[in-house]
Formats: C-alpha cells, structure tokens, sequence
C-alpha cells in the first residue's frame, strides 16, 4: 500500500507520473479533496489519470482523518491539514513549486498553502471552494454543526437512503463517523485566517465554480483583489462539479497549468 | 484445452486478489469476508472507491506493470465502479497477464 510516513500520520498517498512529461519538465500537480465524504478517489477516479496521460506529475493523497490516512481525534485546524500537505511535499521529494488543485474544502487547503507557503506554489486551482477568510470559518460552523445534528439521527439517514440511494446514505454515514469520534466540526472553525482581501495570495489562481452554486458569487471579489486570476462558471451546475463536469473540468486545468508552466518559464 | 487454462488461471488470481482483499478488510477488522467472483466490492464487501484505489496499488505491487488498473477504471463510470465485482477484475488480470505473457 502506498502509505507514507508525514509527521504524526501515516498518509495515503498516490502518485501517477507521466507518461511522457510535458515540456521535458513535468508540471506537479497536487490534489486536495474535500471533507468528510472525499477521498482522493474522487480524483484518481476523475482527472488524476487523464493528467498523467498528458504530460503531468500527479500526487493525490487522503487528508488526515480521510480515507486510509490516520484518523486523530483532534488536530482539524485548517493550518494543521496545510502542515500535513507541506510534510507529503517533503516526504515524497517534491521541491518543485506546485499546482494545488482543491475540491471545495480542498482549495482552503490550497490557498492556505499559497499564503503560508508561497515558495511551494506554482499557481492554486479552485474547484467550488472558498479562501480561508473569516467569513469562511462562519459558513464551516455553520456547515458542520448542522451536519453532525442531523446525520446522528437515524430518520435523516433512511430519509437519504429513500432519496439518494444506498451509496450517498453510507458516505453519510461515514460522514457521521468522522464528525462524532473528532473535534473536526469544532477545530475548523478555529482555523487560522487570511484577510479578507487576500492579499496572502500572491501565486496565479483559477477558480471553476458551479452557476446554481451560491459560491459563484465570488467571483467579482475574486477577480478585484487577486493579481493574477482567472474564473469559470460552468451554467447549470451546482456544487459537484469535479465529479459531474469532469471532461470539462480536466481540459480547463489541463490548460491552465500547461499555460501557466509555460509562463512562468519564460519570466524566469 | 485454452477454457481449461483460463479457469485455472482465474482460481489462481481469484486467490491473489482474495488475499489482497481480505489485507484491505483487515483494517476495519473484517477478514473473513467470503470472496468469490460475483462478490459486489461495494455492497458485499462494503469497500468504499478510496480502497479500491488502495487495491489497485497492491495490484501494481504483485503484478508490476502487466495489470493497468488506471485503465481498467478509466474505461468504467462511477456507477459501474459501484457495481463491479471480484470476478470482472479478475478476468480483467486473467487477460493483461496473458497478453503480455
């Protein structure tokens, strides 16, 4: 099994290498997936494989307390999973900066890397998420106490089952699982933020965003305050646009980070 | 003559994926999951996409490059991940190792 030792944990890692680099040179790219449902076969199931067949050095890995990485009982602060991804870096040998691709929570993990760690980021790509700010830690509170409320009730449960069918009904369970033995539903809200402003992000960012998605609405704030951003709405979708755009959603990236390579070969 | 092969050759890999499996279910504490080919990963055994991912690493362990379950996955939609059985990966292994025999 593909386990790596990072600080406390032990973490599920794959890497899928290119089979053929692009540019001579593959471009890194990292992938953050999101919480309590996710696993990083949300992308080795979607874009990691495609990636790696152009050109792309591909490292997934499960967030701790996801997956089949160690699941503390505490220790859910955002900057704590920010920790976690700089010790994958180290622990795989990865020097290079990267392009951080996040899934929701994940690109809070991203933009956080980008702004405690802007030596290790090429450029971070946002798939339906938010940047750390306050205003951030307000909807995870929200979010996660009203989960952890309702999943514990067996009613909500069958009520997912009758409604969304076995599968989403055991994801919730598992949900349920993670909120109830951890103090995630509490440390997130208690993450370290970055202004409003995000003036912390100084790296290229491409965010793709759901149309019937209430995080689109970002996308004005976004494209006034980062340097260097580039947004996509995709109409007619809503939150799950990795798992339900994903043809779409592997060409966007793919050119951005091929695109944004290039470039930052030619400033150098 | 060949049907007899293959069905040895499935006894043979259904062994080794069963032992890899049941590697797998050791850590939720289950290891006497029965595995047999029309076992379900998902609903017999219970495995969620993220140990299948694990699989696929213990499978690139023992079989090296002759097995690309990137492949066998990328040709398949969630739905049919969910659904898969023991028995499709198996002659899905069957087949790579005999081609690159």
């Amino acid at each position: 099994m593909s386990r790596i030792r990072a600080g406390e944990l032990d973490v599920h890692v794959q890497r899928l290498a290119p089979e053929t680099p692009l540019d001579g040179d593959a471009p890194i790219v990292v992938c953050v997936h999101g919480l309590l449902t996710d696993s990083l076969a949300s992308y080795y199931f979607t874009l990691g494989p495609a990636f790696a067949a152009r050109g792309f050095d591909v490292l997934m890995y499960d967030l701790r307390g996801h997956g089949r990485t160690t699941r503390p009982e505490s220790g859910y602060r955002l900057e704590q999973f920010v920790d976690d991804l700089v010790a994958v870096l180290d622990a795989c040998g990865v020097t290079r900066p990267v392009h951080v691709v996040g899934n929701s929570f994940g690109s809070s993990v991203a933009f956080g890397l980008a702004a405690a760690r802007p030596d290790r980021v090429a450029s971070v790509v946002a798939i339906e998420g938010e940047p750390p700010t306050e205003e951030w830690t307000r909807h995870m509170a929200d979010g996660l106490a009203d989960a952890k409320t309702r999943l514990a009730v067996d009613e909500v449960i069958g009520w997912i089952e009758a409604n969304h069918g076995a599968h989403t009904a055991r994801l919730s369970k598992a949900a349920n699982r993670i909120l109830q033995t951890t103090t995630i539903a509490e440390d997130i809200p208690r993450s370290a933020t970055i202004a409003a402003d995000l003036s912390a992000v100084r790296c290229p960012v491409f965010a793709i965003f759901g149309g019937d998605s209430g995080l689109a609405a970002q996308v004005p704030h976004f494209e006034a305050s980062l340097e260097r951003c580039r947004t996509v709405v995709l109409p007619d979708q809503g939150h799950s646009v990795l798992v339900e755009r994903t043809a779409e959603t592997i060409e966007l990236i793919f050119e951005w980070v091929r695109d944004t390579s290039r470039d930052a070969v030619r400033v150098r | 003559m060949s049907i007899e092969i293959t069905a040895a050759d499935e006894v043979i890999v259904l062994a080794q994926v069963g032992g890899m499996l049941r590697e797998l279910l050791e850590e939720y504490g289950l290891d006497d999951a029965e595995i047999a080919m029309d076992t379900t990963f998902h609903d017999d055994l219970e495995l969620e996409s993220v140990d299948l991912v694990a699989l696929s690493g213990q499978l690139r362990e023992h079989y090296g490059d002759r097995v690309n379950f990137a492949t066998f996955i990328a040709e398949r939609d969630l739905d049919e991940i969910i659904a898969l059985t023991v028995g499709e990966l198996v002659r899905y292994i069957v087949a790579s190792l005999r081609a690159t025999a």
